[in-house]
């Protein structure tokens, strides 16, 4: 029980901390009658409300995932997290190669399958955006010394 | 008042080589990504509004192509829900009741041209009643001050965080939560950052692509993640695509009451197509009486969703594009790329910009003719399209998804946004948030602000200026009664009208 107060409790802790953060936006001058402050107020209060609604009346019944299925999230989300920083490096075809490999794998391909079916999906992508649309995608500095 | 005139001029907009074009790739791309298990037409929307944009694309023609891609992705959505029971957006949901019973039937062929046909109709029959609606609102809502504005969105505010989810408490922590990152940033008046966290890449404001991409698309292929993949694979046979002049007959009626029903439900903000799918089959389904067919396969089950599915995209478009208010979360992205394209709706938009109206009115009569032409013949494509692994398709949104959030502003930190923004999604689906709020707020949240503060500007501080028109009395009146709506509802049809989560239990089940 005392987990399912637990979105409640997130909740009217993000709206006192909107509303704390909030009461320091001082405008030395008088732009507006009411400034800065005034929608994040607002935001603040109805995320106290809400707060206290959700941490009163608690829902159970959350499908939490297993703990296979957490591990295969946190390696996602780590995919997710490494590509911004590969991508400059090792450009878009390889990066993207590597990620969607990543999750083909998490969603149970074998690598035999995924990675070729990763890397021509990243290289018609690439055609497709840097040749057909011409919107730029990073080269990677690793290939351009 | 409504000459056909300006309506042949849109009709020349529309049918310009390139508009053709983008009109027809915007229904086919629409279809072929609204069709991928779990991305419903804000996904597709969001994912290609970068794209659109970097091609520099006069503002007619984005509109054109943007709207393209929502109907189009909205039918996509109903093949893999037909097919698959895998609807994508919670109006989707109604959909499969009777859809995918008639897939397993074997007759999954004719359920795909009923729905074909009557998202025709009601799309179609709705753009008459948008040329017709939306000048007539236009010159009323010139009367709109900030005050009214203001009362209106708290209106559009209210019935969305009502309608879309479990809860009230949940949908307005939603549109709270939207609200918040709407004023992350430089504050436009004063200059001063807000909630930026100290990182120069938050100075400029949250960009709602990013936001968007990271909660619904990314939230989705996590949480697909813990789906198991049982009964997601495309049956083997379906059935010719194509359905009989008496069945026809048969939906006939069914169709324009859909559509009719649609189009009026999607002019309300915060309703837009679930509640009009839903009343549509409630309303079939009473119709029907105790002897109907209804949840066990009937083609009027598909034909009454999809015509007020489709209907409602026509009737969101008069508030959004004659107030500039959006009442849905799609609407919303809709809005957010309008306004980046340098088009600001409004009442005054019909009149400054017509060909900005009239084009896009004319290219959705092109786009659904279009649309029937395409799907009745291509359907079989994509149903092997749709029998393609999981593995491939699902990791295959999520690199488009990069490339669209990269587009944006050539910025990793946006990759960065987007991966927490989809975690954050993750969570909010599982506990049973809507996500549509967010977004809402999000676009919204700059205008309502700008409203607000004009208001209180010409009024010197005095709070009551946001009472004082028969107007706005009647919005605060209207955005009450919103919140009271959804238990009106239930009472009426006797069902729960399906909310987001629905999408969830109808992915696991």
């Amino acid at each position: 029980m005392r987990r399912a107060r637990f979105p409640g409790v997130v909740l009217f802790a993000a709206g006192a901390a909107i509303g704390l953060e909030a009461s320091t936006f001082d405008v030395s001058f008088l732009t507006d009658p009411i400034g800065p402050k005034a929608l994040p107020y607002v935001v603040a209060v109805v995320l106290l409300l809400a707060g206290v609604h959700t941490a009163l009346r608690p829902r159970g019944g959350v499908a939490w995932p297993t703990r296979g299925v957490v591990a295969k999230l946190a390696a996602a989300t780590a995919a997710f997290l490494v590509y911004p920083l590969a991508l400059p490096v090792l450009g878009f075809v390889l990066s993207t190669t590597l990620v969607v490999a990543t999750l083909s794998h998490l969603y149970g391909a074998a690598a035999r399958h995924g990675l070729p079916a990763a890397a021509a999906l990243s290289a018609g992508l690439w055609l497709l955006f840097v040749r057909v649309l011409a919107l730029p995608l990073p080269i990677g500095s690793l290939w351009l010394r | 008042m409504a000459s056909l005139s300006p309506l042949l001029e849109g009709l020349a907009v529309a049918l310009t080589p390139l508009n053709l074009g983008l009109v027809f790739s915007g229904v086919l791309v629409g279809t072929v990504v609204g069709m991928l298990p779990g991305v419903g037409p804000i996904n597709a929307i969001a994912i290609l509004i970068p794209v659109t944009f970097a091609t520099g694309i006069p503002p007619e023609s984005a509109l054109i192509l943007l709207v393209g891609i929502y109907y189009g992705s909205q039918y996509g959505n109903s093949i893999s829900t037909i097919l698959l029971n895998v609807p994508g957006t919670a109006s989707a949901v109604v959909t499969a009741l009777d859809g995918y019973p008639l897939t397993r039937a074997g007759r999954g062929g004719p359920a795909l041209a009923m729905s074909a046909i009557a998202s025709f109709v009601g799309g179609t029959s709705s753009i008459v009643a948008l040329v017709l609606f939306a000048p007539l609102l236009s010159t009323w809502a010139i009367r709109f001050g900030p005050a009214e504005y203001f009362a209106l969105m708290v209106f559009a505010f209210s019935a969305l965080s009502s309608f879309s989810g479990g809860s009230l408490a949940r949908g307005l922590a939603a549109t709270g939560f939207g609200l918040w990152l709407a004023t992350v940033g430089l504050d436009p008046n004063s200059a001063i950052p807000r909630y930026t966290f100290g990182r120069i890449e938050l100075l400029d404001g949250m960009d709602f692509v990013v936001v968007t991409i990271g909660l619904f698309a990314v939230s989705e292929v996590l949480h697909l993640l813990g789906e198991s993949e049982r009964g997601q694979t495309a049956p083997a046979s379906i059935g010719r695509v194509m359905i009989t002049l008496r069945e026809l007959a048969q939906s006939g009626w069914t169709m324009v009451r859909g559509s009719v029903l649609g189009f009026l439900v999607g002019v309300l903000p915060g309703a837009g197509g679930t509640i009009a799918s839903f009343l549509a089959y409630s309303t079939e389904e009473r119709l029907g009486g105790p002897t109907g067919t209804f949840g066990r396969g009937d083609l009027r089950g598909v034909a009454a969703p999809e015509a007020a599915n489709n209907a409602s995209v026509s009737g969101a478009m008069i508030p959004l594009l004659t107030l500039g208010v959006p009442g849905s979360g799609t609407t919303a992205v809709l809005l957010g790329a309008l306004l980046a394209f340098g088009v600001t709706p409004g009442p005054l938009l019909i009149e400054e910009q017509p060909d900005v109206f009239w084009g896009l009115a004319a290219s959705m009569f092109v786009g659904n003719v279009f649309l029937l032409l395409l799907n009745l013949p291509l359907v079989g494509l994509f149903v092997r399209a749709l029998r393609l692994p999981r593995w491939f398709l699902i990791p295959g949104v999520a690199a488009v998804a990069f490339v669209a959030v990269y587009a944006v502003n050539r910025s990793a930190f946006d990759l960065v946004l987007m991966t927490l923004f989809g975690v954050v999604g993750y969570l909010m689906r599982k506990l049973d948030f809507p996500l549509a709020p967010v977004v809402l707020g999000l676009v919204l949240g700059p205008l309502m602000e700008r409203n607000l503060r004009r208001a209180m500007a010409l009024s010197g501080g005095e709070w009551g200026v946001l009472f004082d028109s028969p107007i706005s009395l009647t919005l605060w009146a209207l955005a009450l009664a919103s919140l009271a709506a959804p238990a009106v509802l239930r009472c009426w049809s006797g069902h729960e009208p399906p909310g987001e989560s629905a999408v969830l239990e109808g992915n696991s089940g």
